[in-house]
């Protein structure tokens, strides 16, 4: 027995003429957290839709623990999904509305009320049983939403960007609290999502798509420090894109030149082809050297102006122009200020050959 | 100038208030005077028209007029309901065509809707419908297009996504209608319900051709008592009725609440 839960195989979504996904393809194992990560319009909400059953693919299957469902309606699918704007019940209470999955299958009373009382401890919300959903904050209906979902205890639950309506401090608060429950239930979890750092602090694995297929797939630690397009790399944190040309392989290098041949850099990095002509380097990799500091073996060094410093709390974001026209961002922890020349100076700079990578577009 | 405007709009308003409620109390002190002259000193008032109410004259077309008002309230509610449901939630094809064909009577007046039936049953041979029935029938046909538009609007509000999430918990198709649309659209029902009883219970111009002599609604009755003579019973009449109205629009809003705001969920 296979420990697939859901299998997407080439699936394709159009409505009418217009292709909303394209060919994806993908797996995920039983109680993995994986997030659908990409901007609005990617087609991640549709690929949603189409494993709850709410859309059927134009082409492709869908298969959930090795069993096609594109026949089958979402009411028979045994999904739980958490909706972006809670979809409560306004006219039942609290534990009507978590109860109302069991009692559609025809559960007895005791064992509803029993999956309630679990299912509302569950989300911090005993005593809430007898309210009713226009009483409660956004938050405490997020969790009913939840809890509701997860009472009949689905195989799989679908998550379409739950926290998108809440405040930031209980987004923190909530992105934790579901990584919990997820674990704790051993539920295999689909998150929608558009915000990267809720993707990130989440997931097991992160899907990112862009423009209705597949752009990456990994870890959260390889999407962020492997990004494979310049896509990835821009939409997931921050990083500086810096167009390659006149390559030259000198291994273990690959030694290129970056801002019209004004200066040149190398990466470890393998190139696999005509259509690598980015590089990417997140700003954490760009070391700022204090004064007689050298360089580490192999790595880039290189000299700029110092352009501005922006205080982003516990970091320093520097931008420093290291040829005409073209500035780099580099963070350094904000206690180190004190080793930062006066704006307009010069400022030399070190990046390791690993940091530089390679983009395929 | 603000200000100006302020008692302007104050005075208008009260112009109209005092227009729509003068009359009713001119009746209702028509009803408690002692004689025809209207007595507006409360020393001099009396019950003693109210009286005549319990008279077999006055209760039997009373007792009809709800008979009708309470049969046409439940069919054309039952009607509406299944109407809007189909042409506004289902789409079924030509919803457009068949809603603008049921709003269709509103665009005839009453009087030559009450000639035509008149002449359709005598022409294919069913006079014999005349009276209760056709009463029944020519009012759920009057009252029908308000019921189905109030219910259709508020099927139109109605949160598909509270649908959804019914189906993704397991309800099949007539459950998510039973515990989840009707529930939503009650008030709507409810609402096009009262209207539909008023409406009935009310009417003049199609009850005057469609009433048997002898066995008349009651606002034909007093029609009928008006011709003779206009005394205070009349006022009693009136002012009974009216209280009787208020009473039904208060218990349909007790059972339906539809002027409470449970449309508050999740927003």
């Amino acid at each position: 027995m296979s420990n697939i839960d859901i299998e997407l195989v080439s699936v394709s979504k159009s409505f009418g003429l217009v292709p909303v996904v394209h060919d994806i393809s993908l797996q995920i194992p039983k109680g993995e957290f994986v997030s659908i990560l990409g901007p609005s319009g990617c087609g991640k909400t549709t690929t949603l839709n189409m494993i709850a059953g709410f859309n059927a693919p134009s082409l492709g299957d869908i298969r959930i623990r090795g069993k096609s469902q594109v026949r089958i309606p979402p009411e028979r699918r045994n999904i739980g999904l958490v909706f972006q704007n809670y979809a409560l019940f306004p006219h039942m209470t609290v534990a009507e509305n978590v109860g109302f999955g069991l009692r559609m299958r025809g559960a007895s009373r005791s064992q509803i009320s029993l999956a309630v009382r679990d299912a509302l401890r569950g989300v911090h919300l005993e005593g809430f049983g007898s309210r009713y959903p226009r009483e409660l904050s956004g938050g405490q209906q997020q969790r009913v939403a939840l809890a509701r979902a997860i009472a009949p205890r689905p195989s799989v639950l679908l998550l379409d960007e739950p926290l998108s309506n809440l405040d930031l401090k209980l987004r923190e608060a909530m992105r934790v609290e579901l990584k919990e429950i997820q674990e704790s239930l051993g539920m295999t979890f689909v998150y929608v999502t558009h915000d990267q750092e809720e993707a990130m602090a989440m997931s097991d694995r992160i899907v990112v798509m862009w423009q209705g297929a597949i752009a990456q797939e990994g870890s959260p630690a390889e999407i962020y420090s492997r990004p494979k397009t310049s896509f990835v790399a821009d939409f997931i944190g921050r990083s500086n894109i810096l167009p390659m040309s006149d390559l030259v392989l000198r291994p273990p290098y690959l030694d290129f030149a970056i801002a019209d041949g004004a200066l040149r850099l190398r990466s470890t990095e393998a190139w696999s082809g005509q259509d690598m002509r980015f590089c990417c380097i997140r700003p954490e990799c760009i070391r700022f050297l204090a004064e007689g500091e050298a360089a580490a073996q192999g790595a880039n060094q290189l000299t700029g102006r110092l352009h501005r410093v922006v205080n982003l709390g516990a970091q320093l974001e520097l931008f420093v122009e290291i040829a005409k026209t073209l500035l780099v961002s580099a963070t350094m922890p904000s206690g180190a200020a004190g080793r930062l020349p006066p704006l307009g100076h010069e400022v030399r700079l070190s990046i390791a050959a690993q940091d530089v990578r390679l983009l395929a577009r | 100038m603000n200000r100006m405007t302020g008692i302007l709009f104050w005075l208008a308003l009260l112009a109209v208030l005092a227009f729509i409620t003068m009359p009713i109390v001119v009746v209702v002190a028509a009803s408690l005077s002692p004689t025809s002259a209207v007595s507006f000193d409360p020393s001099q008032w009396t019950l003693r028209w109210y009286a005549d109410l319990a008279s077999q004259r006055w209760l039997q077309p009373f007792l009809l007029s709800v008979e009708v008002a309470a049969v046409v309230a439940v069919t054309s509610g039952v009607l509406g309901l299944l109407a809007a449901y189909a042409l506004v939630y289902e789409r079924i094809p030509a919803s457009d065509a068949i809603m603008s064909f049921l709003l269709s009577p509103l665009s005839v007046p009453q009087i030559v809707k009450g000639v035509a039936i008149v002449l359709f049953l005598s022409q294919i041979g069913l006079q014999g419908l005349l009276g209760t029935p056709a009463l029944i029938a020519a009012h759920v046909v009057l009252a029908l297009p308000f019921v189905t538009r109030m219910v259709a609007t508020s099927i139109a509000n109605f949160d598909r996504g509270l649908d959804r999430a019914a189906q993704i918990l397991g309800a099949n198709k007539l459950q998510r209608l039973i515990h989840v649309l009707l529930p939503m659209v009650k008030p709507g029902v409810l609402s096009g319900v009262t209207f539909a009883f008023i409406i009935s219970f009310n009417n003049i111009p199609l009850s005057v051709f469609l009433v048997r002599p002898g066995d008349t609604t009651l606002p034909i009755t007093v029609i009928n008592y008006l011709e003779y003579s206009l005394d205070p019973v009349m006022a009693a009449v009136n002012v009974a009725s009216m209280i009787f109205i208020l009473a039904a629009i208060f218990t349909f809003e007790k059972i339906g609440g539809f002027s409470a705001q449970i449309h508050g969920g999740s927003k």
